[in-house]
């Protein structure tokens, strides 16, 4: 990283000044471009999705992706441009997602942004997709105040973090076996009740008694850490006894009762860590944050402690190029600079 | 007129830059797949070695395959980029027609690895010695089993062609095999120079004959195995 702040030592600038960020983004199926201005002030938010390319095919063909990806690159550019009303040369940095995600999409706009970086020669940033989730919070609520408490939970993450600012974050746990939402899909896939299995899950729910089997919540003493695959084996256990009894099984009990015992675990982390860190907001992020259980469980909690609990809205949800830009920004304030020759990670963790 | 060539079409990451004629410098490094790593560092470093700014530049030359579908799009998103930026005119040249400009003989046969007993592989001629091009196509890039190839070119059978590229010395065999008449090119021919994409580019830009940057991709000539695979499924559409 030193040699990155050195090269560009001359035209760097600090909060004071305006920094204004093109930030890409094309780890899924969508090809972004934003441009941002002093991180959380979105000038253009230009996303072009492919969703409907992909449909006939059940899922994200990746190399359909990438294809793709190329050929929306310069438009989304251009409109983002055009939108925010500046130049390339107005740049102060350029930013892209170097992970996780899809790795021949991934390196349409990393080697796009590497070139912009050396025409332009201004700092590279590679950002991490999942930081970008959280940081959509930021920019719908920039009322959030500091220091905070961020959950990240998703199919492939449960991740317990805590900002002192919006510079840098420090994780204080995350999950040792099973994200939560992959306990979600794989209970759900074992119930028959489909995919993605945290919408799933949850509807079968809604009619189920949330206390009606007492499963097991994992207890890792004093750490922050979490489990669920203890869980997931004592639902199945469970079922195949049921079954070898000859009983049936109520789907809508278990649903609810594996619910709650994900719920306690998340929140019983969270809440100790509400104790412990004394902070001003608590922010969810990422696929499971959509659970309302989990919401109103939350939300009651800490009501005790006047916290108010932020999650994103769902047109932030989606991937797009203004979060990166978000998190570029404090990365562009700490001269967290990428050199040209970063890759793109695709499991890249947080 | 300065001419950034770019090429992480196949192994051979290559960089070149020629001005007016002249070649300033040329990388061409058998680096297999650290083409996302390699090529702005490269890029970078020929810049400075030379002294250059990117800036400076005139226009850009860039491989379009076949090859590699993520190297591809690494060399060709960094080509339509610097055309952006920069307001300068972009000329793609296919991969194998780099090879033949770069061989020697009047008829040259360039190749690339499909798999599978299959080859990428297109045929070209010396031009007439007033022409202002470098190499003329006969056969233009595509994909054919290597059994079917003496058919292929079975109105050249009585002409020595020269083999260049991968499978050259199989491919080689099955045409001596029909009583072909054939000859093998040196080894630093078998790989697209970025020297000889650079002098391409810039006599094709020259010209005047540049590609809309925003209609600029890949010659892939293989669709997408899901794409293939439903259609097999479903019929075409």
């Amino acid at each position: 990283m030193g040699v990155e702040k050195l090269k560009y030592k001359d035209k760097l600038k600090n909060k004071n000044e305006d920094i204004y960020i093109l930030a890409l983004e094309s780890s899924c199926d969508e090809t972004a471009a934003a441009v941002n201005k002093n991180g959380l002030e979105v000038m253009a938010n230009v996303v072009s999705s492919q969703v409907e390319i992909h449909k006939k095919f059940g899922g994200v063909v990746p190399e359909i992706a990438s294809r793709k990806h190329l050929e929306l690159l310069l438009p989304v550019i251009d409109q983002a441009l055009a939108e925010a009303g500046i130049k390339f040369e107005d740049l102060d940095a350029v930013a892209a997602t170097s992970g996780p995600g899809l790795v021949g999409g991934l390196l349409v706009t990393l080697t796009a942004a590497k070139t912009i970086s050396l025409a332009l020669n201004i700092p590279l940033i590679g950002v991490n997709h999942i930081a970008g989730h959280i940081y959509a919070n930021f920019i719908a609520n920039p009322e959030i105040k500091k220091p905070l408490l961020c959950l990240t939970i998703s199919g492939g993450h449960t991740d317990l973090l805590y900002f002192e600012d919006l510079r840098g974050y420090q994780i204080l746990g995350r999950t040792i076996d099973d994200a939560a939402g992959e306990a979600f899909d794989k209970i759900s896939r074992f119930l028959g009740l489909g995919y993605p299995g945290g919408p799933a899950i949850e509807k079968a729910a809604q009619t189920g008694n949330e206390e009606a089997i007492d499963f097991p919540r994992a207890d890792l003493g004093k750490s922050y850490n979490f489990s669920f695959s203890g869980l997931k084996t004592s639902v199945m256990n469970y079922v195949n006894n049921e079954k070898q009894r000859g009983n049936e099984i109520n789907t809508s009990d278990l649903a609810a009762s594996f619910q709650k015992a994900v719920v306690d675990s998340l929140a019983s982390n969270l809440l100790q860590a509400v104790e412990e860190y004394k902070v001003e907001s608590v922010v969810l992020s990422g696929g499971v944050a959509a659970n309302q259980r989990l919401r109103s469980y939350l939300e009651e909690k800490l009501e005790k402690y006047n916290l108010k609990l932020y999650y994103p809205p769902l047109e932030l949800c989606t991937d797009n190029a203004a979060m990166i830009g978000a998190v570029a920004y404090y990365q562009y304030l700490e001269r967290d600079f990428a050199p040209l020759s970063i890759s793109a990670d695709p499991s890249l963790k947080l | 007129m300065l001419t950034l060539a770019i090429d992480s079409s196949t192994d051979n990451l290559g960089l070149a830059l020629m001005e007016s004629g002249q070649l300033r410098g040329e990388f061409n490094l058998s680096l297999k797949r650290q083409h996302s790593e390699k090529l702005l560092p490269l890029m970078e470093e020929i810049f400075e070695l030379l002294e250059i700014e990117a800036k400076d530049l005139d226009g850009a030359a860039v491989a379009t395959g076949p090859g590699s579908f993520t190297g591809l799009r690494i060399g060709i998103t960094t080509a339509k980029m610097l055309g952006r930026i920069f307001a300068i005119p972009v000329k793609g040249i296919p991969t194998l027609e780099i090879m033949a400009a770069g061989a020697a003989g009047a008829y040259r046969l360039a190749l690339l690895d499909a798999r599978r007993e299959r080859v990428y592989y297109a045929f070209y001629q010396q031009p007439e010695a007033d022409s202002d091009d470098f190499i003329k196509e006969i056969y233009p890039p595509a994909a054919v089993r290597i059994a079917e190839l003496p058919e292929v070119l079975n109105d050249y059978s009585q002409k020595q062609i020269t083999i260049i590229g991968e499978k050259k010395l199989e491919v080689g065999k099955v045409l001596k095999a029909s009583n072909f008449s054939i000859k093998y090119g040196e080894p630093e021919s078998d790989l697209p120079r970025a020297a000889v994409l650079a002098r391409l580019g810039e006599n094709y830009l020259k010209r005047g004959q540049k590609d809309d940057i925003y209609q600029l991709k890949p010659a892939y000539l293989k669709k997408p195995q899901a794409e293939i695979n439903w259609q097999q499924k479903y019929g075409s559409n």
